[in-house]
C-alpha cells in the first residue's frame, strides 16, 4: 500500500505573480468558522499585499502558511465550530505558523470565557472577561496606545472597536492598550500570534496601515 | 483621549438608489450607495448606516446588492436595516456585508426576535431603530415606516430593548424628522438617560450646530444625518473639524 504523504509543495496558481523580481504574494488562510462577513477581511489584505483565501473546512488549516480568525462572534458559538479542530490549531500555532486573531477571533485563543463558561482553545493564557453592565458594550473609535511594530507608519490612533468582552491574560502578551473608564487591553502578543480587539478591516486608513505591517512581518517570516 | 463621538452619514435606500424624503414623502433620487458610502469614508465618516425604505422582498435583494458592491470598498462599520424580520433575514444581511443589522417593526411585533439575534449573532451586531413621536409629557413608539401607532411609551421599549441584549439604539424623533431644526434634544436625553447601552440621535439635523447641541446636552454616543451629506451643504469633514473646535471628543 502506498504511504500517504503529506503535499508539502505548494502549487502556484493563477493568482500568483511570475514577474521576475516580483516574489510571490503570501498566503493568508481567513478561518471561516461562523457567521462572520468575510469580504472585508479578505478585502483588507488583499490591499495590504497579501493573497488571502477563505478556508472553510479547518482541517485544511493544518497547510496554512498564515492564518487570521476574523472576528465578530460570540465565543461559544465560535468553539461549536472549531470544537473537533481544537488541537489542529492549537498544534499548529505553536509550531509558529503566524496568525492574527480578530476581536472573537483572538478571544478564543484564550483558554476560557468566563461568561459562558466555555473552554477556548488555550494557547494564551488566561480568560476573556464582561465589561460592568453600563460600560457595555464598548462601540465605536477609540484610540490604541502601542509601539509595537505593527503599529509603524500608522496616522491616527484611533481604531473601530464593538465588543462587551475583553483580554484578560494570565501572561505577559500585552502590547497596545486602549483607555475606556480605564485601561483594557486591545492588542495582545504570543511570539507568532497577534490578537486585536479593535476590527482592522472596519478601521479605515489606520487599519489599513495596520495590515500591511502584519503582512510585512509574514513576508519576512515565510 | 476616550471613545469618540461618531458621526454616521445614513442613506436612505429605495430600489438600488440613495433617496432623501421628507418625512417620507416626496422621494428624491441623490446618487448611488456605493459612492456615497466611499464619498463619507473618505471625508471621515466614523460609520455608514443603510436604510431600505420600501423594505419590500423585491427590494430587499436590490439592497443586499448594492450592500454586496457597497463592502468591496468601504473600510468602515456598515449597518443594514428595513424589513429585517427573522434570524435568518439578520443572516442574509450580514452575508451581504453588512457588520451590524438594524430592526423595527419586527421587534416591536415580536420582541423575542432581538434575544434570538443577539444569541445568534452576538450583541454589538443587533441595533434595534425606535421611531418615536411626542404625545403629551411622553412619546409613543411608531413603527411601518411611521404609519402605525403602536401606544408603547418609548422609554419602556428603550429599556425592554436593552434587557433583551441590542447592542445599541438609533432613536429617530419623527416630530423633527425633515426639519432641519435640529435633534429632539429632549427624547434623546430621556432615552440615553434611561439605557446604559449607545443611543444614536436621528431626525432634525440641519448643521454642525445641532450635531453640538446633542452632544453636549445629550448622552447620545453618536449622530445620525443625511440631507445635510447628500446635498453637500456640509462635508463630514467640515462637521468633524467644527465639533472639534469646540472641543468635542472627535475622530
Amino acid at each position: 500500500m502506498a504511504r500517504m504523504i503529506r503535499r508539502s509543495v505548494k502549487y502556484p496558481d493563477s493568482t500568483d505573480s511570475y514577474r521576475i523580481g516580483q516574489r510571490p504574494k503570501v498566503r493568508v488562510s481567513i478561518a471561516d468558522y461562523g457567521v462572520g462577513n468575510l469580504h472585508s477581511i479578505h478585502k483588507a489584505l488583499e490591499i495590504a499585499g497579501a493573497r488571502p483565501v477563505i478556508e472553510s473546512n479547518m482541517r485544511n488549516l493544518m497547510d496554512a502558511d498564515a492564518i487570521v480568525f476574523p472576528g465578530a462572534g460570540i465565543f461559544n458559538n465560535a468553539m461549536k465550530s472549531l470544537d473537533h479542530y481544537r488541537d489542529i490549531i492549537f498544534d499548529r500555532l505553536n509550531a509558529g505558523t503566524p496568525c492574527l486573531g480578530i476581536g472573537t477571533g483572538a478571544q478564543i485563543l484564550f483558554e476560557t470565557d468566563e461568561y459562558s463558561g466555555t473552554t477556548g482553545i488555550g494557547l494564551i493564557k488566561g480568560s476573556i472577561t464582561q465589561f460592568p453592565i453600563g460600560k457595555n458594550p464598548h462601540m465605536g473609535w477609540n484610540v490604541v496606545k502601542s509601539d509595537n511594530r505593527m503599529f509603524e507608519g500608522v496616522k491616527s490612533p484611533f481604531f473601530y472597536f464593538a465588543h462587551s468582552q475583553y483580554y484578560s491574560p494570565k501572561e505577559d502578551v500585552v502590547i497596545g492598550t486602549t483607555d475606556y473608564m480605564g485601561e483594557f487591553p486591545s492588542v495582545i502578543r504570543k511570539k507568532n500570534v497577534f490578537g486585536t480587539q479593535f476590527y482592522p478591516e472596519k478601521s479605515s486608513a489606520s487599519g489599513a496601515m495596520f495590515l500591511r505591517n502584519f503582512v510585512k512581518y509574514l513576508e519576512e517570516k515565510l | 483621549m476616550a471613545l469618540t463621538k461618531r458621526i454616521i452619514p445614513c442613506l436612505d435606500v429605495s430600489d438600488g438608489h440613495v433617496v432623501k424624503g421628507v418625512k417620507f414623502e416626496n422621494l428624491e433620487g441623490v446618487g448611488y450607495p456605493p459612492d456615497l458610502a466611499q464619498r463619507y469614508e473618505s471625508q471621515g465618516a466614523d460609520e455608514i448606516v443603510f436604510l431600505d425604505i420600501t423594505a419590500s422582498i423585491e427590494a430587499r435583494q436590490t439592497l443586499f446588492e448594492s450592500v454586496e458592491k457597497t463592502v468591496e470598498k468601504l473600510f468602515i462599520p456598515l449597518t443594514v436595516g428595513g424589513g429585517i424580520r427573522s434570524v435568518e433575514d439578520m443572516r442574509a444581511a450580514l452575508k451581504a456585508g453588512a457588520d451590524k443589522v438594524s430592526i423595527s417593526s419586527a421587534a416591536v411585533q415580536s420582541p423575542d426576535l432581538i434575544d434570538d439575534c443577539v444569541n445568534t449573532f452576538g450583541r454589538q451586531r443587533m441595533m434595534v431603530a425606535i421611531d418615536a413621536k411626542r404625545e403629551g409629557d411622553s412619546w409613543i413608539v411608531y413603527t411601518q415606516g411611521g404609519r402605525k401607532n403602536t401606544g408603547i411609551d418609548v422609554i419602556s421599549w428603550a429599556t425592554e430593548v436593552q434587557d433583551r441584549g441590542a447592542g445599541e439604539i438609533l432613536l429617530t424623533s419623527m416630530d423633527a424628522d425633515g426639519t432641519t431644526n435640529g435633534y429632539d434634544l429632549e427624547l434623546t436625553d430621556s432615552v440615553s438617560e434611561a439605557v446604559s447601552i449607545p443611543v444614536i440621535a436621528s431626525g432634525g439635523c440641519g448643521g454642525p450646530e445641532h450635531m453640538y447641541d446633542v452632544f453636549q446636552q445629550t448622552g447620545a454616543s453618536a449622530a445620525l444625518a443625511a440631507s445635510i451629506f447628500h446635498y453637500g451643504a456640509w462635508t463630514v469633514s467640515q462637521v468633524k473639524d467644527y465639533l472639534r473646535d469646540k472641543g468635542v471628543a472627535i475622530r
